[in-house]
């Protein structure tokens, strides 16, 4: 059975860290807000546990006998971190080992691929105070989960993030190609050769559905 | 973790008090470990079938770690602290509990094939790396478990985290052990924990320690590991094919490290957390460089240059560290490359003089210019001009950077 880890249950998770100490209670109070809606809470603690314990959790919350407030809106939250594409794909050599990692456990535990590197994205029009701060092209890493979001905004550091909402994948992941080509590195002192050029492109929303059809 | 931190020890930063040692843990691999103990420290290698042994102590061995527990509770409690990103450690319990290397650590038959092949020094070179390794990731075993115990009432969250992360040490710890039994030995662990040293730091730096032991020891693992791929005629043997998984253990650790700091940032924001930064890298680079060129035949044997491999760590380590770490070395900079080689030179010197037949007293005398002429590199390096840094969600730099 394939299962979407995320979920759309973190509607309100704080995917970034502010500069304030208000976080803290603002975390807080977000929680509570959810406290009378079951099936949320239940997905919630699901994700938090393994992943194929999760299958039968997921599968109690049908039966709750709390009735959903209202039918579930068809919009779903995006969580992204975004950097210039060379810090993303060229330099930080680790994020690819992540995200191999991490479609390597999806395919493992047969989990529906629920994020995706996004070149140029479209929706980061809706967001002048990041697209004033960035050099471009840009590189997203999109998911529908939030917590790994800020997991890996806390892992990568120098990149800037936040949510929305779209209706479909594709409405949410729609980029302005844009051709991508780092120089050599003058000195390369690694007793290793560099990661292929062009490693990302299986990551690539595009490209994971073509490989689904 | 990889502990690279017995220089700090030497230099002594705190010996405050007996504080405790963490508890003996009762979990079922280890207590199988702890059965039979009868060996005494110090028995070298007899090749006798599952001969247990304890490990050769020496300055940069690596060590064990026990904290002021008390001030560790005080820090996470939530109630005190109020700049606990509890998002960022929610975020993380999810990324451990996820546990991507649930079963990756699997032996097959080639391991003991491997060791029955590697004869000569190589075999008792070998030896050596896996009975270090597994000190070192059960040191972290030890010190996370105990975390993860003692947290629990305060910080629930925190203290989960320690607990799946002592997870992954055991796992490690297991790993490597067994690789071990495939040259006949098993290192005692249950022995190892009750009759070794601890090193008390006080919880900032254990902070400081462990996040740079973790990262650079993910860097390590992952430069053997991509080295080999390229150059399989090395593959000695068949563990390093599991480092690619088993070093994203070590970046989360780091990772984890990296939040617990930023939720103390009184541990990142002073002139003194630039200080302690600098002293714990050079600590750390300083004794994994010194270590390695004194086993620079291990690094041979799979194909690597030892000082080449570990300034490219050190480059990449401080790189990393530079995220979160208010002040770093400016490593890239050749001189410090320099320093670091005389210092191997004097360590060289120092530990020829124990090799001689002089007295005691002899020996002592003869060591003092070398200690002084160690100690002035050192500091020498100390002071170079750093490098301001830190994480964009507190350094002062940020309103001027563009992403």
């Amino acid at each position: 059975m394939a299962m979407n880890l995320a979920a759309a249950s973190f509607t309100s998770w704080p995917v970034c860290r502010p500069r304030t100490t208000t976080n803290h209670r603002l975390y807080h109070h977000q929680h509570n807000t959810h406290k009378p809606n079951i099936s949320l809470l239940h997905h919630q603690h699901s994700i938090l546990s393994l992943p194929h314990r999760t299958t039968t959790r997921a599968a109690t919350t049908v039966d709750s006998s709390v009735p959903l407030q209202q039918e579930q809106p068809s919009s779903k939250k995006y969580y992204f971190v975004v950097a210039n594409a060379k810090f993303m794909l060229d330099e930080e050599e680790h994020f690819q080992e992540q995200l191999a990692e991490r479609v390597r456990l999806f395919e493992e535990r047969n989990m529906e691929q629920d994020f995706w590197l996004v070149i140029e994205p479209k929706f980061l029009d809706k967001f002048p105070k990041i697209t004033s701060r960035l050099k471009r092209p840009a590189v997203a890493l999109v998911s529908t989960n939030g917590p790994w979001i800020t997991f890996m905004k806390l892992r990568l550091d120098r990149v800037l993030c936040d949510s929305f909402e779209a209706d479909s994948v594709d409405e949410a992941l729609t980029s302005n190609p844009a051709k991508l080509q780092f120089e050599k590195p003058e000195t390369w002192v690694a007793p290793y050769p560099k990661y292929e050029s062009g490693w990302w492109e299986s990551f690539l929303y595009a490209n994971s559905e073509k490989q689904v059809a | 973790m990889a502990a690279e931190m017995a220089l700090a020890k030497s230099i002594s930063i705190s010996k405050l008090g007996n504080y405790p040692k963490p508890r003996i843990p009762q979990t079922k691999f280890f207590r199988i470990s702890m059965s039979a103990t009868s060996s005494k420290p110090d028995t070298k290698s007899s090749s006798n079938k599952g001969a247990k042994k304890g490990i050769k102590e020496s300055l940069l061995t690596p060590r064990f770690y026990t904290t002021d527990f008390d001030e560790m509770e005080t820090l996470f409690n939530t109630d005190i602290n109020k700049n606990l990103n509890e998002a960022e450690f929610e975020a993380l319990l999810q990324e451990f509990k996820t546990d991507y290397n649930q079963t990756h650590f699997v032996r097959n038959k080639d391991f003991k094939e491997a060791a029955d092949k590697m004869q000569g020094p190589m075999r008792q070179i070998f030896v050596e790396f896996l009975e270090r390794s597994c000190t070192a990731e059960f040191s972290g075993f030890l010190l996370y478990k105990e975390l993860g115990r003692r947290l629990k009432k305060t910080n629930p969250v925190v203290a989960e985290i320690f607990s799946l992360m002592s997870r992954d040490e055991a796992r490690h710890a297991g790993f490597l052990n067994k690789g071990l039994s495939d040259f006949n030995l098993a290192l005692d662990l249950g022995f190892l924990t009750k009759a070794r040293k601890y090193t008390f730091f006080k919880p900032k730096f254990i902070f400081y320690a462990t996040y740079l032991s973790e990262k650079i020891g993910y860097w390590r693992y992952i430069t053997i590991y991509r080295h080999l791929k390229n150059n399989p005629e090395y593959q000695l043997y068949p563990i390093f094919k599991y480092f690619e998984n088993w070093c994203q253990d070590e970046n989360r650790h780091g990772d984890f490290f990296s939040a617990l700091m930023k939720a103390q940032p009184q541990f990142l924001n002073d002139w003194k957390a630039k200080l302690w930064s600098r002293f714990f890298c050079l600590s750390v680079y300083v004794t994994m460089y010194l270590n390695d060129c004194q086993r620079s035949a291990f690094y041979e044997g799979i194909g690597l240059d030892a000082k080449e491999f570990d300034m490219h760590v050190i480059i990449e380590t401080n790189r990393t560290t530079a995220r979160i770490f208010p002040a770093v070395l400016d490593v890239e900079n050749p001189e410090f490359k320099r320093k670091l080689d005389r210092m191997v030179e004097i360590n060289t010197k120092l530990l020829a003089i124990g090799d001689t037949d002089d007295s005691g007293f002899v020996k002592n005398l003869k060591r003092i210019p070398l200690i002084a002429a160690l100690a002035s590199e050192l500091l020498a390096a100390y002071l170079m001009k750093p490098i301001d840094s830190g994480s964009v969600d507190l350094a002062e730099f940020e309103t001027q950077l563009v992403y």
